[in-house]
């Protein structure tokens, strides 16, 4: 635990390291904001960083994207929303269960440790090495430019994910209660069910926010799996870049724009943020 | 605990299955398309290891995409983990709106890499970007030409990386810190009142599980890098910033060299199975 | 974090993303009436004047009324509603649907990925676009896999507008042919020529500074690249527009993925294609008149000592110019040549429309421009040795992608697909588009040229917003490109043909950021694409390579 001596000077120094690391940690954000209310003429003549000082700000951008090109975002933040809540109902069910079995059950023939591992391997392999055949498969199931191809594939990548954050949760859990639900008559799934996932509801909430954020921010799958109608919103984000120079001013409007649901709901997740991301191997 | 109830298979097996089947079959049909010449619109023919020979032997971009790669790895994983940590040593002590940084700091982690990359595209834009207007009112006569020079555009995207990992280090390992037992620091202050030493002796030893836990984290997340060279430098100028993953994106997926481009998935994936396996071990008492 | 303030912040997510899925029905309705003037979404009535005026003069066929109510899709290259290629497809959605009662979708595609996107969905026959506005460069993989269909069969059908095929300069019809086939309707027009600031290279007081520090009168008439360097040498890095910063020779990009190339295929082609001695000048030989391949070994050219050079010319260019433009896209150097920041650019019709649209571009009225350059040291690979000519040797291009839509055979509706793309030809609607520079469609056809060439007068141009002179410089500069070279650099169109660009683009980007020498980015230029005609089949490459360039062994 910390123990320095805080002297007026240390507490000064302390104070600026903070608020450089804050002004680090939002000045993207800040220069997005910025950059969607400057006029597209505005960006690639005269670089400014202050609204009202250096530029006259303007709403048009946005404007535009809520009128013009609103069908096709709607149209990808739909798919998004879709994708990412059907790929983490998959990963969140199949992995709370998985997860459960893991934390609970001793199996002999392939140990728990080895299954566990496995999972966690899922996460080493490159997803380079499955695009193209992934493409393959879909085509092959007529399931190019749909939303279930891009939920079945976000659910593979986020299950592991899920198993091992989830079999981590499950193992503190006393077992006690289980234990007399079973001596009551209760079967497996009853206390399953009635008792160890109650307890869990708010570890699993958290890892269902994490897998819904993977989805949404997946671009390599959903580049290569879509093409028009199942697009999701990261794919839209790509098409910023237009024939004469990338857009700086829809970069910024479709960031922020995109950034809004995982950035809400991870904030509801905070506790198990750390948890999560380290795949349970560091509790938070 | 039953063991001999066959209702534990109901729990694992469904989770099992699906991601065997979605990994597998994928796996094994690259590796076969890895020992043939396919190409769109052509015959497949079957050319054993000639792929291989020519990834290895025969391809200078291979091993330009693999040292770019590698030197990403080295630098984010390096920059995050020690700035992550020296942030982590910050705040690990009593102070006013510890809620609201972490929160603060959670942001980076859940913005798209995508969209990040045009971001950065922009920030670091030679003339209107960010960077050089700052560094322009600082004084700087010539701020770097980030997308036009090799080494700045490296170091381009290795920031924007940083960036959004940054945190990631800092909540976790911040997290290790919280988690150390006080009783053990009491003790410590009585025998020394160095700080560094304090750091060097007991913090670090402690915290070496979680340090080596998120350092491979992050290098295995790390290896995978495609979207942020995709978005801002389209791996320029020339190949200076064309990752591995990227590289086997143009072969495969927008010039359709399936077969080739099958083989360097898989020297990528014999890779981190490499890697992988040297910290197996460990990994396996982690989650003991 | 307080329990209470969590569940709230989970109500406001889900709050906001149900608002998400809600809004388009909210906003959808109003915004398609806004800004319309008579049918076309634009603000300006001169504009919407002068296109209802072609759109009534263009011939219209007679729609079968089996269309009504079927939708096409059209891939295109994202420019945006008001932007280059797929501008236009915007401007005229309602005009089409009026007279056929049939309408399309417009799927805008990142350059980057454009490809990549319309050669899956002809790989998989998943038959998602209808017509591809595509690059000229895509046809061998076309053909190769039979992937288009051809057009000549609706040419006399009565339900189709006519369009003029001999109207089109011949160079740029050849590229919606194949064979003796046509697969292309007309539509852009591509070829690089040479801009500068007219009122400064004439501008008396400049000469004589050029004069002063260089030892020799300005060579105005630029008909050099060693001349073009030495003005943009020259006025590099003074303030000669008077804004007190100073400002730039030249203006070029090119970032990777971003066309870029292209500039060097045009600079570099008068240092290595020659013309034959004997006659026609234009006979193709092994050492004359070719630029790619030897057409009998099918050995890649591109590392010969006449590519070097031209690329060594584009490194010292590159000095004379800003040293961000490496890294720029195709936008950033025109806005650097229309805001009036550099001397000259050569790039393609775009910038000479562009210069006029004021939105856009504060050297309206000063704009010169010329075909490109020559040289008179080409390299003649029969001799071995770099030549030395009295007179330039000068090389017509049609550098770029022209453009044009093309029928997918996946397409359930050929035949309205084939209407909206003879309509989209006929000369009222293509010279429209022509005259109008944030449509990106380039001049090309009789109707575009003045006399002798074509029909065009100035005060057609005027009439569109045109400084006269500067339609002068700029139409002229084309018709010089196009009638009045002796010679042409090939357009390579062999399957494959994307794919070896693209590394090349990479091995230009090395190059001219000093990461390789011009001949080592040359040199792997060369070893890349011998594997891909490996890889694709020498035998076949060569006899389309013969085909395509008019090789007769």
């Amino acid at each position: 635990m910390y123990q320095g001596k805080s002297t007026l000077g240390g507490k000064i120094a302390l104070w600026i390291v903070i608020l450089i690391a804050v002004a680090w940690a939002i000045f993207p954000f800040y220069w997005a904001i910025v950059t969607s209310f400057k006029q597209p003429g505005v960006i690639m003549t005269t670089p400014s960083l202050f609204p009202w000082l250096q530029f006259t700000p303007t709403l048009a951008n946005w404007k535009d994207e809520f009128t013009q090109r609103w069908p096709e975002i709607s149209r990808a933040l739909g798919n998004s929303l879709i994708v990412s809540v059907g790929a983490t109902l998959v990963a969140i069910t199949l992995g709370t269960m998985a997860g459960y079995g893991l934390a609970r059950f001793r199996f002999r023939r392939w140990k728990n440790k080895d299954m566990t591992m496995w999972f966690l391997s899922q996460r080493f392999l490159p997803p380079m090495a499955t695009v193209i055949p992934f493409f393959m498969v879909m085509k092959f199931l007529n399931l190019l430019d749909t939303q279930l191809a891009l939920i079945l594939v976000n659910a593979t990548f986020t299950m592991p994910f899920a198993v091992l954050t989830l079999r981590d949760v499950f193992k503190e859990l006393p077992k006690e209660m289980e234990e007399s639900a079973w001596v009551d008559g209760a079967s497996h799934f009853q206390a399953f069910f009635r008792i160890a996932l109650p307890l869990a509801a708010p570890a699993i909430a958290a890892a269902a926010v994490i897998c819904f954020a993977f989805s949404w921010n997946e671009f390599l799958f959903a580049l290569i799996l879509t093409y028009r109608n199942a697009q999701p919103i990261t794919v839209v984000i790509a098409g910023v870049e237009h024939t004469q120079g990338v857009q700086f001013w829809f970069v910024a409007t479709r960031l922020l724009i995109a950034i809004l649901p995982p950035a809400l709901l991870a904030l509801t997740a905070q506790r198990y943020i750390v948890r999560g991301l380290t795949f349970g191997a560091v509790k938070g | 605990m039953p063991e001999r109830s066959r209702v534990k298979y109901v729990f694992v097996l469904p989770g099992i299955i699906w991601v065997l089947c979605f990994t597998i079959f994928p796996l094994l049909y690259s590796l076969r398309l890895a020992f043939f010449q396919a190409r769109l619109g052509k015959p497949e023919t079957f050319i054993w290891l000639e792929n291989f020979r020519r990834a290895l032997f025969d391809d200078y971009r291979f091993w330009n995409s693999m040292s770019v790669t590698v030197f990403f790895v080295a630098c984010s994983v390096v920059c995050t983990v020690s700035l992550g940590l020296a942030l982590a040593l910050l705040f690990n002590r009593p102070l006013r709106g510890q809620r609201l940084f972490r929160a603060l700091f959670t942001t980076p982690l859940f913005t798209a890499p995508i969209a990040l990359g045009y971001l950065g595209l922009t920030i670091f834009h030679e003339q209107v970007g960010a960077v050089n207007t700052v560094l322009l009112a600082l004084g700087v006569e010539n701020p770097p030409a980030w997308f036009s020079s090799i080494w700045p555009a490296r170091i381009a995207i290795v920031l924007v990386d940083i960036w959004q990992w940054t945190p990631f280090c800092f909540l976790v390992l911040l997290a290790g810190l919280q988690s150390l037992p006080d009783e053990i620091y009491e003790a410590a202050w009585l025998d020394t009142s160095s700080s560094w030493d304090i750091f060097r002796h007991i913090t670090l030893p402690l915290l070496t599980p979680v340090l080596f836990t998120v350092s491979i984290l992050r290098m295995v997340e790390a290896f995978k890098v495609l979207d942020i060279p995709f978005s801002m430098t389209s791996g320029g100028p020339g190949a200076a910033t064309q990752t591995y993953s990227f590289y086997i994106y143009l072969t495969g997926l927008r010039n359709f060299n399936a077969g080739y481009a099958s083989a360097l998935a898989y020297i990528l994936l014999i890779v981190m199975l490499l890697i992988s396996l040297s910290f197996f071990n460990r990994l396996r008492q982690i989650y003991e | 974090m307080s329990s209470k303030l969590r569940n709230l912040l989970g109500v406001l997510a889900m709050l906001s993303m149900l608002l998400a899925l809600a809004a388009p029905a909210l906003a959808q309705e109003p915004t398609e009436e806004a800004g319309m003037i008579s049918g076309f979404p634009t603000t300006d009535p001169n504009e919407a004047k002068t296109a209802l005026a072609a759109f009534e003069k263009a011939d219209k066929g007679q729609p079968d009324p089996a269309w009504k109510g079927k939708k096409l899709t059209i891939a295109v290259y994202s420019g945006g509603q008001r932007g280059p290629i797929s501008g236009p497809l915007y401007f005229w959605r309602n005009k089409f649907e009026e007279l056929t009662g049939a309408t399309y979708d417009i799927v805008e595609i990142p350059f980057a990925e454009l490809r990549e996107k319309i050669f899956t969905d002809l790989q998989t026959g998943a038959g998602t676009y209808d017509i591809l506005i595509n690059c000229s460069n895509y046809y061998g993989d076309y053909i190769l896999n039979d992937w288009i269909v051809p057009i000549d069969q609706y040419f006399d059908d009565p339900r189709f507008p006519k369009w003029d095929r001999a109207s089109i300069a011949p160079a740029v019809a050849r590229l919606m042919q194949w064979g003796d086939r046509w697969y292309g309707g007309n539509n852009d027009h591509d070829a690089q020529v040479l801009y500068y600031r007219r009122d400064i290279i004439e501008d008396p007081k400049w000469q004589a500074a050029f004069k002063e520090e260089m030892g020799y009168d300005m060579p105005v008439k630029m008909e050099t690249w060693e001349e073009v360097l030495d003005i943009a040498k020259f006025f590099n890095k003074k303030d000669w527009n008077g804004d007190g910063d100073p400002d730039d020779g030249i203006t070029l990009h090119l970032k990777v993925g971003g066309q870029g190339f292209f500039h060097f295929m045009a600079l570099s082609a008068p240092y290595v294609v020659i013309p034959y001695p004997g006659d026609p000048p234009t006979k193709v030989t092994k050492y004359h008149n070719v630029y790619w391949f030897d057409p009998e070994t099918m050995e890649p050219l591109i590392n010969s000592p006449g590519h070097v050079r031209a690329l060594e010319m584009l490194l010292a260019l590159s000095k004379a110019g800003p040293p961000a433009m490496w890294g720029w896209s195709l936008g950033e150097a025109w806005a650097d040549f229309l805001s009036g920041n550099a001397v000259m650019t050569f790039s393609w019709g775009d910038v000479g429309s562009l210069s006029q649209d004021p939105t856009q571009s504060v050297i309206q009225g000063k704009l010169g421009a010329r075909g490109i350059p020559g040289t008179k040291s080409p390299y003649d690979r029969e001799k071995g040795q770099f030549l030395n000519l009295e007179k330039p040797n000068m090389v017509g291009n049609q550098v770029g992608c022209s453009w044009h839509p093309v029928i997918s055979k996946f397409s359930k509706e050929p035949e309205l697909a084939y209407y909206f793309i003879a309509w989209q030809s006929t000369p009222e609607i293509n010279h429209w588009n022509v005259a109008y520079g944030w449509t990106g469609v380039d001049p090309g056809t009789t109707y575009d040229w003045f006399p002798p060439y074509g029909t065009a007068t100035i005060e057609e141009y005027v009439a569109g917003g045109y400084h006269p002179d500067d339609a002068k410089a700029f139409i002229g500069a084309y018709q010089d490109n196009f009638y009045n070279y002796p010679i042409f650099q090939n357009y390579m169109r062999i399957p494959g043909t994307p794919e070896m660009q693209e590394i090349w683009d990479v091995h230009l980007s090395e190059a001219v950021t000093g990461q390789v020498s011009p001949q080592e980015a040359l040199d792997r230029t060369y070893q890349d694409w011998v594997r891909i005609v490996e890889d694709y089949g020498k035998d076949t490459l060569l006899k389309l390579y013969q085909e395509s360039i008019g090789y007769q062994p």
